[in-house]
């Protein structure tokens, strides 16, 4: 089956035939929203946007590392929320170790993930179930520590969410652009990077030519695990609290960028790039859905239906869930 | 990847063969023990009768996913279901009992549906079930929310309450009927050729295909009867708990693939038995049971069942390797 996915055209520079769709239904937002609201087209509103869209973006960018290996972390929005409970909560008492936790968080998530690659090597159990029961023991342990927002952060560290560069450019945003361009410079120079592609296509193909599969799996179910610990953080910054319920929709809301972006769940194809636009798609939809005044629950049917449309664009034969 | 060693009756030694077969007994007779060990009165006829309502809702549904992840899938739409088929029945806004099997007829029908799109998205645009089925669940709470617009009203007839919670001779009805589904499904996975041919095709599809079997019928179909047994657990459900949320149900996705995990249901698919299912969804209701006995927090069922389901998996997945 794998043997299928190999014959992919070489990379020249032309438009990725991946990322058509994306960029066909980001241009169809972008016209639509100059076209129906006079707000939509702002400097002010992009900036907005593209703060809001910073916690998608990290938890997006974690998830294509994920399925790019082949594998797939519904644990991302568990930990999120625990991300954002512990910061919260040990700062609270102790507002000196706010630098500290900030790394602590960011190594927490990490090692959450680093867990999920781990227990998935391990026991050959699929990702899908090991992070399922990933997730239900973190918002478990969660709720057993709180059932309302709670904990604090000192002031200043508001700056990450609301902090303008220049008065203008969001620095959360900024971060998250960052972190794209260097997982996209990674994947595409380093070694490591190229790697993760061929593990992606086949583990044991990639094993065969001495790349050492299992630990390039750990480095991205790791990544997963550390990005969604920034969006955590940045869901800190943005609310001052720790929420136990804030990461409840962010499992599902970062494999739709991912899904939009053309990454193929089972690994090994995709750009990055895809995923980042995808994630502006879904940003300037929302943001355009709540400027005509549409209720979140027509919005929820819409993103299914994006989902589906996506997906059924897309048929890939061969390797799936 | 493992199809060939997951074909049933491949030999395994000794060991795992016994772990496979007697796991899911061994583990009832030991929760049962524990329970009674720390709460004499859990033997009692009237809690037993108590942790069979409970655990009937769930079991139905566990039924419906054990066919779909016989068939290599996975349904995640189906809570959301279930809260979607108890907002339908109160939007009948009925009174009286008679409305009660138009109202099982218009939630059977809709289920049927939804689970024929997840099967056809499935099979002919070749979607991942995982993903078809957790667009399906978004899109059902979205329509579920806008109609609702938050908060369900409508009346319900008083005879659900009876279905969810009451008793005929000591036996709880809702257990009554789980026995009666159980009963039809478990002649057509295990006695009939239907049922062959669901785990032909969940062993390999392809093959399926070449023996003439057409595995995206047979697929399909066990997407509906997935849904359709959600459907009927969400009105089960809803007498039982006796009101109407736009969150009936939540988490039995969850709890459905666990306890299908449990009974011995291979995700790879094509290996596993209904009485292994039901088994799972009893065992899942007992540690559930076991947890508020010993005066644990509420939550820590959560963490116990992510426990659990990683183990489990694990358990399973080594002895087919072996």
């Amino acid at each position: 089956m794998a043997l299928t996915d190999t014959n992919r055209p070489a990379r020249r520079w032309r438009l990725d035939p991946s990322l058509i769709i994306v960029v066909l239904l980001l241009a169809a937002v972008v016209i639509a929203g100059f076209a129906l609201s006079d707000r939509f087209g702002t400097t002010r509103n992009f900036m907005n946007v593209l703060e809001q869209a910073s916690a998608l973006g990290f938890a997006s960018l974690g998830q294509a590392l994920v399925v790019l290996v082949g594998g797939i972390d519904l644990s991302i929005g568990a930990v999120v929320t625990a991300s954002t409970v512990l910061m919260a909560g040990v700062v609270e008492t102790n507002p000196a170790l706010m630098i500290p936790m900030i790394f602590g968080t960011l190594l927490f998530g990490a090692a959450i993930g680093f867990m999920n690659g781990y227990v998935t090597l391990r026991t050959g159990v699929h990702p899908l179930i090991v992070t399922l029961g990933t997730a239900s023991i973190l918002q478990g342990a969660v709720l057993i520590y709180t059932l309302q927002p709670t904990g604090g952060v000192p002031f200043w560290f508001e700056e990450f969410a609301y902090g303008r560069i220049g008065g203008v450019v969001p620095i959360s945003g900024v971060v998250m652009l960052l972190c794209f361009a260097l997982v996209w410079a990674f994947l595409k120079y380093s070694q490591t990077g190229r790697a993760i592609y061929a593990v992606g296509g086949s583990p044991e193909a990639a094993r065969l030519t001495g790349i050492r599969a299992s630990r390039i799996t750990l480095l991205a179910y790791s990544a997963s695990g550390f990005f969604a610990a920034l969006a955590g953080a940045y869901y800190v910054s943005r609310t001052g609290v720790g929420d136990p319920r804030v990461g409840d929709p962010m499992t599902l809301a970062s494999i739709t960028p991912v899904i939009l972006g053309g990454l193929i769940l089972g690994g090994g194809k995709g750009n990055i790039l895809g995923v980042l636009l995808g994630v502006f798609l879904i940003s300037l939809l929302s943001n355009l859905l709540n400027y005509m005044n549409v209720s979140t629950f027509i919005q929820w049917v819409i993103q299914g239906l994006i989902i589906i449309f996506a997906v059924s664009i897309y048929v890939h034969k061969g390797k799936k869930l | 990847m493992t199809d060939l060693s997951a074909k049933p009756g491949a030999a395994a030694p000794r060991t795992s063969a016994f772990l496979q077969r007697f796991a899911v007994p061994l583990a009832l007779v030991a929760l049962v023990a524990v329970a009674t060990a720390v709460q004499p009165s859990f033997l009692s006829p009237n809690n037993l009768q108590d942790i069979l309502t409970q655990a009937a809702p769930l079991a139905l549904v566990v039924l419906g996913q054990a066919f779909v992840i016989l068939v290599r899938g996975l349904d995640l739409s189906v809570a959301s279901l279930m809260a979607s088929v108890a907002v339908l029945a109160t939007a009948f806004n009925a009174t009286s009992n008679a409305m009660i099997p138009v109202i099982f007829a218009a939630a059977i029908v809709a289920s049927a549906l939804v689970g024929l799109i997840n099967g056809l998205l499935v099979t002919k645009r070749n979607v991942s079930p995982f993903l078809a089925t957790l667009a399906m669940m978004i899109v059902l709470q979205g329509v579920r929310f806008y109609y609702t617009q938050g908060a369900p009203s409508g009346a319900l007839p008083e005879g659900f309450r009876f279905l969810g919670a009451g008793r005929i001779a000591g036996i709880p009805v809702n257990v009554i009927a789980f026995a009666l589904c159980f009963a039809l499904l478990a002649w057509l996975l295990h006695k009939s050729s239907l049922g062959r041919k669901i785990y032909i095709t969940g062993g390999n599809p392809k093959s399926a295909d070449l023996v003439g079997i057409r595995s995206d019928r047979v697929t399909i179909l066990c997407y509906v009867i997935c849904s359709v047994m959600a459907g009927i657990a969400g009105l089960f459900l809803v007498g039982f708990v006796g009101t109407v949320d736009n969150w009936v149900g939540r988490g039995y996705e969850l709890d459905a693939i666990v306890a299908c995990v449990i009974g011995g249901i291979a995700l790879s698919g094509g290996r596993g038995t209904l009485w292994g299912a039901a088994a799972g969804a009893l065992i899942l209701v007992l540690i559930f049971n076991i947890v508020i006995i010993l005066g644990l927090p509420v939550q820590a069922q959560m963490i116990i069942k992510g426990l659990i389901i990683i183990i489990a998996a694990a358990l399973f997945a080594k002895a087919v390797k072996a």
